[in-house]
């Protein structure tokens, strides 16, 4: 991690409301202990608008998910070098690197990884680039939580079913 | 050819892209070659007939010379064969009993001017001294006289010869110049005709070519006040799918909070805690407050898209226009450093073209610069009524060729970016129409300067307290 990068996580874990911390390891709800095997454990929720990736991945691991959180891609391409996720949920429009190139990163270094868009500026062309470059999906905020977990779920079985 | 091209006109090569149809498309180089052809035609057709009629005539004169001396030649032949006293009596006699009249007055006087024979001029025979024979002076002659009449005559004498006598014919002036009036009537009245025509054509070509110049500066403005309002339009475009994006992202957190309170209260087994969701509802509320602060941001740009003269605030159109700008500037990694001098006061000026002015430019300058370019704005005074802009960038830079026509028209050297090619025509245009002056200085690889001078119209006092 550049130096640059820590001052900026720093920074972020400072500013966090909640002390909610961007974590560096997949985190389940307490909530329900059982465990559901319909739904990923590991989910990478990737977006620099932190106060809705925060509350999302709470409520997805309400759902019986694992989540973690990064505020941008290169975090992202950090922490999945250490830990795969089976799951990315990626914003498009972040700074130095975006969505897309996150992507295309991702799906040429870890193929298995599946990626769900999800971003509030959604033009059709943006749409046609990222299901060519193989994205799962390609959802608009705002988004329903439920259809949100339908996807994750969806996506959770092509895995299982490759496996 | 070099020094040819020195004296081709600047119309010669021009394209007109201003109509995209060849039917709308002025083509300037036909209309010119027609407009030559057609006034050479018209101005040199009366010289060619004139040329031609001048040559017909000579020719018939000189035929009609040569038609003389032969006949005079041949006369003398005749004359000479049959010379003889009866011949010569029959002429006087011929001259002593014609009966003079106005066509053909011959008569004999003798070296004093007494007539000797009735003249039709001069008077009847005997009168002394009708003839002013000092103005004979040769053996034979023209000279011009004056009649009895006071009229003025032309007179042709011969000296008889080994005899005192002279045989004088007379015809009145008039009456030779009448000979000359019609050939002269009809080349004056061909010359005034000639020079109507030539004046007409001019006056039509002229008239046609103005009026084509009109027509075609007209069109040129109508293309320019739809390519301004498709630019204006392209930006609002641009402005509202920005404002979209900048409004999901709060709606996406409100979306998401409000849910998650919603799961609190259903999902948790015992009852959720109030420090729990009050902070949520709280978190809610200030994403609702940054929404009302894009949609009034974008209200008050909508409100200026009509010219009004108002009194503005320089440093707030700044902010107005960079609020929009600065997530991309935030995601390109771009530093924008802006510098105002305090004390400039508020001063009347249209504020939807000062915001698009600044927006056209600082676009233009994203548009140039790479990822981490440095953007800084510097206002200051000029002088006590003018304000000196400049918005500069560390980007590509204009070339030497390019910075000549970048205010023209549908110039555009960034291949395809917004497409037109208008931006900075349009800023010129709205810099102008605001009495400002806007000039560039750009260096290739090292960046480009804009810089406005605007004057300062009804400078509102600054409040002390400020």
């Amino acid at each position: 991690m550049s130096k640059r990068n820590a001052i900026l996580t720093a920074a972020i874990r400072l500013s966090s409301p909640n002390g909610f911390k961007e974590s560096q390891s997949y985190s389940k709800s307490n909530i329900t202990k059982n465990l559901n095997f319909e739904m990923p454990s590991k989910v990478l929720l990737v977006d620099d608008e932190k106060e809705f990736v925060q509350t999302l991945s709470e409520r997805l691991q309400m759902r019986d998910m694992g989540t973690a959180v990064v505020y941008g891609g290169k975090s992202a391409l950090e922490l999945i070098g250490n830990d795969t996720p089976e799951i990315m949920i990626i914003d498009l429009k972040m700074p130095v690197i975006d969505g897309i190139e996150l992507l295309k990163q991702v799906k040429q270094t870890q193929p298995e990884i599946e990626i769900i868009v999800l971003t509030g500026h959604g033009s059709e062309q943006d749409k046609k680039t990222c299901m060519d470059l193989g994205a799962f999906a390609y959802m608009q905020k705002p988004v329903d939580i439920n259809l949100l977990s339908d996807s994750l779920k969806n996506a959770y079985m092509k895995i299982k079913a490759v496996d | 050819m070099k020094r040819l091209k020195k004296f081709k006109p600047a119309f010669w090569d021009h394209r007109d892209i201003a109509g995209k149809h060849p039917k709308t498309s002025f083509n300037f180089r036909r209309k010119w070659k027609l407009l030559v052809l057609f006034t050479s035609f018209m101005a040199l057709l009366p010289l060619f007939v004139m040329t031609l009629v001048d040559f017909s005539l000579t020719r018939r004169v000189i035929e009609d010379e040569v038609k003389n001396s032969m006949s005079k030649i041949l006369n003398a032949a005749v004359s000479s064969i049959s010379f003889s006293t009866d011949l010569k009596k029959s002429a006087l006699d011929y001259i002593a009993h014609s009966d003079p009249g106005e066509d053909n007055d011959i008569f004999v006087v003798n070296k004093d001017g007494t007539l000797l024979t009735t003249s039709f001029y001069y008077g009847k025979s005997g009168t002394p001294n009708a003839v002013n024979t000092k103005l004979f002076k040769e053996m034979a002659g023209i000279e011009k006289d004056v009649a009895l009449n006071k009229k003025p005559v032309i007179t042709g004498y011969a000296r008889i010869k080994e005899s005192s006598l002279i045989l004088v014919l007379t015809k009145c002036e008039e009456e030779l110049t009448d000979l000359w009036l019609k050939p002269r009537l009809k080349l004056v009245g061909y010359l005034a005709v000639s020079i109507m025509l030539i004046l007409l054509s001019i006056m039509g070509t002229s008239t046609y070519l103005v009026r084509r110049i009109h027509s075609a500066d007209r069109k040129r403005s109508e293309a320019l006040h739809h390519a301004e309002y498709a630019k204006k339009l392209a930006s609002i475009g641009r402005l509202a799918s920005g404002v979209a994006h900048e409004i999901n992202n709060p709606l996406a957190i409100i979306n998401q909070k409000t849910g998650l309170i919603i799961d609190l209260l259903t999902m948790k087994k015992k009852l959720s805690s109030v420090e729990r969701i009050v902070p949520l509802a709280n978190d809610v509320l200030d994403t609702v407050k940054r929404c009302g602060t894009i949609t009034r941001r974008l209200l008050d740009f909508a409100r200026h898209m009509e010219p009004s003269i108002e009194s503005v605030d320089i440093k707030e159109v700044i902010g107005q226009v960079l609020a929009f700008l600065e997530k991309e500037a935030e995601r390109r990694r771009i530093t924008i450093s802006v510098d105002i001098k305090d004390t400039i006061p508020n001063f009347d000026c249209d504020k939807g073209s000062l915001q698009q002015i600044f927006l056209n430019l600082i676009e233009n300058a994203f548009a140039a610069m790479e990822d981490g370019g440095l953007l800084t704005i510097s206002i200051n005074f000029k002088t006590k009524e003018e304000l000196i802009i400049t918005v500069s960038d560390n980007g590509s830079g204009i070339s030497n060729e390019d910075i000549d026509k970048i205010f023209e028209p549908f110039y555009s050297s960034k291949n395809d970016h917004w497409g037109t090619g208008l931006g900075l025509s349009i800023t010129y245009g709205l810099v102008k129409e605001i009495n400002g002056d806007i000039m560039v200085k750009s260096r290739v690889g090292k960046g480009t300067r804009f810089t406005i001078t605007l004057p300062l119209k009804n400078v509102e006092e600054i409040n002390d307290k400020k």
